[in-house]
């Protein structure tokens, strides 16, 4: 894919949903039985089984695959620098598998299992390799193409990304990492006054 | 704080309905003046601090402060596409809140709106049904109106004028300063007269361009004025000094109770003069009359737990349930004696129904900000709070009134920018570099107060307690409108001339209601054709039932109406407790 030109969303689309049509009848509906089945053959990533206050384990939303890849989707968003870690070390896929996890909205959890496997297909349709398999480049690639597209609300794709940037924006910015390390916020602590700019000091009555 | 049974065999002097900024202030000035109080709320009595948990960090939040998945807080957007009552279409949600329920330190604080639903117009209506009500999780602003306000309709000719001047309520007002703490700077304007402010909070380097950009235009900007005490009160253990916290901006209360709240500010030490019995759980349906004599006797209440119906007798009766509920309350009291409802010969109770219009605003940036350290901006009880300039020496051509803008900059624990486009490396450092450098403010305005704007009881729906539900007959109208045009149009000059790149404008007019300053549903007046209540929130048709609450407002000027509830309170109250020592109730 060239660098330089906007990929038109809508035309790539109806190329890499072909090539993948023998595979649409099978993923298309991804029921959430399908899925807590196949996690349960598989061992559940640790830290996406937790325990709700009644005691009863509850299966994950994400299976194994899928946990693994919105880490490395996260961790594109919002990667590791020079100055902080990124959206994989403040465990954001933990936050969205939770929030996914006790959502009550049904359509918000297909957008994120039609997403996943979109997204995936995009990545074989461009880089011939799933995203977890390619590199960083490549994958930052694949979510170029949703991100310039962004207002195309009417394509699964584009909804399931704008979730997926609102999601670990959220799950970033309230984490450890994202207050204290990224953007070493200062309050929320005991102050004795307030020191303001440099304007002559307001009066008290 | 000492609290005693509800004694149903008693005739208590006095009987306060509503536990907020004005049952609390009746309940203060009462029992300190000897009378025998019991005071009837709603809701629960709540383990306020750990509810509010003021400190808490997100990452130790279950849902990093949000609401937990089963319930549910109303958007604008549902506001605007759906109708009143507000719960079909949201089943799967076991609890329903209003708008400002969306956090998990506020969802025990507001109702459920299936359990209190309302019908007709669209309207944000936020009900905090627990002991200290609404100021639990009030903004703190906390302003005085003037004669510009008190003498409007001698100015503009719109409306009625107050039987009231700036000179009777301004020693009410100092008490509330003294008594409950303000923060604040002297500013010497006519239109919004000084409080008696404890240790101002500073404004940082953005606002402070602002302001001295504003200086030029001949308009004010100042700290916030926050209900907020700086230096303490030797007078109420209840309370502690500010500490600079800084989590008043997270849609929370105060856990330390530095910002006025109405249980440790007024019920607690109200409490500890030994007058006063509390009944909370109490839902009041109907305030009694005596056929003989005409005048109040009493309140009919259920349990909200039990179910219960229980009655219980006052020689005063004091409405104090909040603006609408106290209308309802009214409403609902209708015997032989008074068939149209209590206190309502004119017709007006319900009616001259109004508040803040709100929505419009803008959000810029700091060009030099960009990229510095972070610093801490948000340790202080609120930012700036820019004062009306419309309508003062100069007429406006296409609306009457004025408004304000409340505001604030800096770095916040959850940054701004967030919504900026792209993602990756880039994005992140963006939204680090930026975090310091937005500052942003929105617009309060007078909704006039007009008699076609009103509240009545709806024939059918009732709430869980099988009480006739509120009807709303309420829209904004043109001047409010225009008035939101030109909100929007001078926020962005404002902020242009002080160099700040602007980065977003609101021109959406919020819900009505959203601003949670409704008032005026029983208004004060000298003319008992006209108005509900006499100078002294007295009802001009039974001289023993008192309505102490926003509901006496004769308009809603564009200051916020906290303060201004309790001096008016504080000042009917005293009057209450003269005429009760000579016998005259």
């Amino acid at each position: 894919m060239s660098k330089n030109e906007p990929i038109n969303l809508k035309q790539d689309r109806r190329q890499w949903l072909k090539a993948s049509a023998t595979v649409l009848g099978a993923s298309l509906l991804p029921l959430p039985a399908v899925a807590a089945k196949a996690s349960q053959s598989e061992a559940p990533p640790a830290k996406a089984q937790s325990k709700p206050a009644g005691g009863k384990t509850v299966a994950p939303f994400f299976t194994p695959a899928q946990y693994a890849l919105v880490e490395e989707l996260s961790e594109t968003i919002i990667p590791a620098d020079s100055h902080s870690g990124g959206a994989k070390a403040a465990k954001v896929a933990d936050y969205i598998e939770q929030e996914l996890r006790e959502s009550t909205d049904d359509s918000r959890k297909s957008t994120w299992h039609e997403g996943l496997r979109l997204v995936d297909l995009m990545s074989q349709h461009y880089h011939g390799k799933s995203f977890v398999d390619s590199s960083s480049e490549e994958r930052i690639a694949v979510l170029t193409v949703l991100s310039d597209n962004d207002q195309m609300t009417d394509l699964p794709e584009v909804r399931f990304f704008r979730e997926l940037k609102h999601l670990t924006v959220r799950g970033y910015y309230t984490s450890k990492i994202g207050i204290h390390n990224e953007l070493e916020y200062k309050g929320n602590r005991l102050l004795l006054e307030f020191v303001g700019c440099d304007d002559p000091a307001p009066k008290s009555s | 704080m000492a609290e005693s049974e509800i004694d149903l065999n008693k005739t208590y002097d006095a009987v306060v309905v509503g536990s907020g900024a004005a049952g609390g202030m009746a309940a203060h000035v009462l029992t300190s003046r000897g009378l025998q109080v019991l005071m009837l709320e709603a809701g629960k009595k709540l383990p306020i601090e750990q509810e509010l948990r003021s400190m808490e960090w997100p990452y130790n939040n279950p849902h990093r402060g949000e609401l937990p998945p089963d319930r549910h807080a109303l958007t604008f957007n549902e506001y605007t596409i759906r109708n009143p009552p507000y719960g079909p279409g949201f089943e799967k949600s076991k609890h329903l809140h209003s708008y400002i329920g969306s956090s998990d330190y506020v969802k025990n604080i507001v109702v459920d709106e299936r359990e209190n639903p309302f019908t007709g117009t669209n309207y944000a209506w936020v009900r905090a049904r627990c002991l200290g009500g609404k100021t639990n999780i009030w903004g703190r602003l906390a302003l005085r109106l003037s004669d510009y306000d008190f003498k409007a309709k001698s100015r503009d000719g719109f409306g009625e004028d107050w039987p009231i001047s700036y000179s009777d309520l301004a020693p009410y007002y100092d008490k509330v300063d003294l008594y409950l703490g303000i923060t604040g700077v002297k500013e010497n304007l006519p239109h919004l007269p000084d409080s008696i402010f404890q240790r101002p909070t500073r404004l940082n380097c953005a606002e402070v361009t602002l302001k001295q950009s504003l200086q030029k235009m001949g308009r004010v900007l100042t700290p916030y004025r926050a209900g907020v005490t700086t230096d303490g009160l030797k007078h109420n253990k209840y309370r502690s000094r500010c500490w600079g916290r800084g989590a008043c901006e997270r849609k929370g209360g105060c856990d330390i109770h530095a910002a006025f709240d109405s249980p440790t500010g007024l019920i607690y030490p109200a409490a500890d003069t030994g007058n006063l019995t509390l009944r909370t759980n109490a839902v009041v349906r109907e305030v009694t009359v005596d056929p003989q004599t005409g005048k109040a006797s009493g309140v009919h209440f259920i349990d909200s737990q039990t179910m219960k119906d229980y009655t219980v007798r006052g020689k005063v009766v004091i409405v104090a349930a909040s603006t609408l509920e106290s209308a309802r309350l009214l409403l609902l009291s209708k015997s032989r004696l008074y068939p149209n409802g209590l206190a309502n010969s004119s017709g007006h109770v319900g009616h001259n129904f109004c508040e803040h219009i709100m929505g419009p605003g803008v959000t810029g940036q700091v060009q030099n900000l960009v990229g510095k350290p972070s610093t801490l901006d948000d340790g202080r009880p609120g930012g700036f709070y820019l004062t009306r300039f419309r309508n003062l020496t100069e007429k406006h051509p296409k609306f009457i009134r004025g408004y304000g803008f409340e505001g604030g900059s800096g770095a916040r624990m959850f940054p701004q920018g967030t919504d900026a486009h792209g993602f990756g490396a880039s994005f992140k450092e963006e939204v680090r570099q930026n975090q310091g450098s937005y500052i942003g403010m929105g617009a309060f305005g007078e909704v006039l107060a007009r008699y076609e704007n009103y509240v009545d009881l709806d024939p059918v729906v009732k709430d869980k307690w099988g009480i006739p539900a509120l009807r709303f007959h309420y829209k904004f109208g043109d001047n409010e409108h225009r008035m939101a045009e030109d909100m929007k149009e001078t926020a962005q000059e404002m902020f242009e001339a002080a160099g700040f790149k602007i980065t977003h404008v609101s021109n959406r007019v919020l819900t009505e209601g959203w601003s949670i300053h409704e008032l005026g549903t029983a208004r004060m007046g000298n003319d008992p054709k006209t108005s509900v209540l006499n100078q002294f929130q007295q009802s001009h048709d039974v001289k023993n039932l008192f309505v102490v609450d926003g509901s006496a407002f004769v308009n809603a000027s564009c200051q916020n109406p906290t303060w201004t509830i309790m001096a008016l309170c504080w000042r009917s109250c005293d009057y209450l407790a003269d005429e009760f020592g000579k016998g005259n109730l």
